[in-house]
């Protein structure tokens, strides 16, 4: 028997989430009693609760795709295939988020418990964002996401790099927080809810509310647009991914983008339907400029890092033309399945692209530069061979998952409004600027098979495993992507 | 439109905040312009007040006004490079200034738009603090983001040391 009250509080339906959140606290406590000497023993406690809710997770992906969907806390979270799935991309990045520091942090003389408290609490805010279906929850998940990361950015403390990504990063963030508040605020003042489904029914019921709503989600939009790191929010990610300890830039450039475009979706298609046209057309416009930007100004990159930052904003890009195709309803379900398919691609080879320079990073934080590279062909010729993977997936080659990732993007936006002249144009713009990526991604690859260098990498048991995984899932996304695209399609919104 | 006490309550409190906001970002003495925020957030508590919300106008004083300005003035004090900072550094300032009166137009416009004309709503009954503090642990109302609230702030408070220990 159940008391009604549990029932509609359901605490079943975030149990992951409530498991990483009260493992975080234990481990709080457990790090005062590990001696300064044995700080790896709280990574591997931090492994064993981020297993703990992957096995909660695996048992809820049996349950969801049965029943679609579940609200708890009487609808002020939902808990669908959209959010199930993408709360497996998280776990999965924060793992591999505590495995690269396993042997980084000792290395660079910065270990310290916290990082692996503060890592369990930034993912936490991302699978709450996933969930989240109020406004409220929405603000509180992003800063929830945000403060720990701001805190891991500045991690290297004693690096005047690391100093200014984390103060870039707060200072900008805390901005980009106030129009999101800001737009949260004109939304309640226009339909007195901050419920995204009850925003939806009072913008269609009272048209006197419309002006103030379009002006609410465009605010909105430049709070979350900041998080994915779209043109022209972007101007902090290239600072900030390049001056952040390497482990933490891959865990960001996959987890806080992620989360930011799981609350834009939630969002924009469950809140803002009768406004869906004007959002598409916006967001529309905003990847094309994203698109260009990120790759043509990552070409003249010299630095790993910050070329990879170029590249992340590059593909928010495209994840964003997806997020426009989800404009009309009928495409909506292709269109995120699309989504959360590229974003799994992306975490994927981008992590697997991270794990490749934290190997080649040397102990006092440089070797990030591209020419570090050099040589490594010859002597770490598997390694090589992944990192070969990852750029050709980034590029969008075949046999990678980015390829099937691309692909998927682009049906979705020519099916969203077919004969739209400004999606067509976007569409062409991504194909173009594809084929300008494959000159700065490519240029790795040459770098690594074509000139002679010491090609020095420590690639410990921890780096290898991540770098055989993250390869193994990028070939596997490209080569039989559809058993997983079709859990992506049933990812969608409930 | 009628004149009543609380009009011109609410002009006072209206230019405090104003004048406070202005003086912020057109002074150059960044201290002056700490001062002249305290001002800008007193205001806003008096808004409050005029909106019947008495609860909202205590934490604002106490708050913003208490705690944040504080800090702000303190952290200026001890900083002796910035204290004397007296020349503007921001190149771009006339750009950010059409930016912010573009979105001040559309902001004030919307709000107009939907609002003007429109009687006030009555007060809510009861008492307001009991309900809210009834809503933030309520399950059916904002106990999420109040749970969540809290793991944010002690987030926040490791961070906290984290940064002032290294």
């Amino acid at each position: 028997m159940q008391l009604p009250i549990l029932e509609s509080i359901n605490l079943m339906a975030v149990l992951p989430v409530l498991i990483i959140a009260g493992w975080a606290c234990v481990l709080l406590v457990f790090d005062l009693l590990i001696p300064r000497s044995r700080k790896h023993w709280t990574a591997w406690l931090a492994l064993v609760g981020l297993l703990g809710a992957a096995v909660a997770l695996f048992f809820q992906i049996g349950h969801f795709a049965r029943l679609g969907s579940e609200a708890a806390f009487d609808g002020m979270v939902t808990v669908d295939g959209f959010s199930i799935f993408l709360q497996v991309v998280f776990v999965l990045t924060a793992i591999v988020g505590v495995l690269l520091a396993l042997d980084y942090l000792p290395r660079h003389g910065i270990e310290r418990g916290e990082y692996y408290v503060l890592l369990l609490f930034t993912t936490i805010g991302m699978m709450i964002m996933s969930m989240a279906a109020d406004l409220i929850v929405v603000f509180v998940a992003l800063e929830l996401l945000s403060i720990p990361l701001y805190i891991l950015s500045g991690f290297a403390g004693m690096r005047e790099t690391s100093e200014e990504a984390a103060l870039k990063y707060f200072l900008l963030g805390a901005f980009a927080s106030s129009f999101l508040v800001y737009g949260i605020a004109l939304t309640y003042g226009g339909t007195g809810t901050t419920r995204l489904t009850g925003i939806a029914q009072a913008v269609t019921s009272d048209a006197l509310n419309l002006p103030l709503t379009t002006v609410g989600m465009g605010l909105l939009l430049v709070g979350l647009g900041f998080k994915v790191a779209a043109v022209p929010f972007h101007m902090w990610t290239p600072d900030v991914y390049q001056g952040a300890p390497t482990p933490v830039t891959a865990f960001m450039s996959v987890g806080a983008k992620a989360g930011g475009f799981a609350a834009l979706i939630r969002v924009l298609v469950t809140a803002f339907p009768a406004i869906a046209s004007e959002w598409g057309t916006l967001i529309a416009v905003i990847a094309g400029l994203t698109m260009l930007l990120g790759n043509i100004v990552a070409i003249s990159q010299s630095n790993i890092k910050r070329m990879l930052a170029y590249s992340s904003i590059a593909h928010a890009g495209y994840i964003l033309l997806a997020v426009a195709a989800a404009q009309r309803s009928e495409n909506a379900s292709f269109a995120i399945g699309a989504v959360v398919f590229y974003l799994l691609a992306y975490a994927l080879t981008n992590l697997g692209a991270f794990t490749v320079a934290i190997a080649v990073e040397r102990d006092d934080g440089t070797g990030t530069e591209i020419d570090d590279f050099a040589g490594l062909g010859k002597t770490r010729p598997w390694m090589a061979l992944a990192m070969a993977l990852f750029m050709l997936s980034l590029t969008g080659m075949p046999i990678s998952g980015g390829l099937v990732g691309k692909v998927f993007v682009f049906q979705a936006a020519l099916q969203a409004v077919p004969g739209d002249p400004l999606l067509l144009a976007v569409v062409i713009i991504g194909v173009l600027t594809s084929v300008v990526s494959a000159f700065y991604y490519l240029k790795v690859i040459m770098v690594m098979y074509m000139r002679e260098g010491e090609g020095k990498a420590v690639l410990p048991l921890a780096l290898k495993t991540v770098l055989a995984a993250t390869a193994f899932g990028t070939l596997v996304l490209g080569i039989i992507p559809g058993p997983v695209f079709q859990m992506a399609q049933r990812a969608m919104l409930k | 439109m009628t004149i009543t006490p609380i009009t011109i309550a609410f002009f006072i409190m209206a230019a405090f905040t104003l004048g406070g906001s202005l003086g912020v970002v057109t002074n150059r003495n960044l201290f002056h312009a700490a001062l002249y925020l305290v001002l800008a957030l007193f205001g806003v508590a008096g808004l409050f007040v005029l909106l019947e919300a008495p609860f909202l106008a205590a934490v604002q004083v106490l708050v913003y006004v208490g705690a944040i300005a504080v800090l702000i003035t303190i952290t200026i004090m001890v900083t002796r490079r910035i204290m004397g900072v007296t020349e503007s550094v921001n190149r771009q300032w006339p750009l950010a200034a059409g930016v912010s009166a573009i979105m001040a137009i559309t902001l004030g416009f919307v709000v107009l738009d939907r609002f003007a004309g429109k009687l006030p709503v009555a007060a809510v009954p009861g008492d307001n603090i009991v309900r809210l503090g009834e809503a933030l642990v309520n399950y059916d109302a904002y106990l999420v983001p109040f749970e969540v609230a809290s793991v944010l702030l002690l987030a926040a408070m490791i961070g906290a040391i984290v940064v002032a220990r290294e």
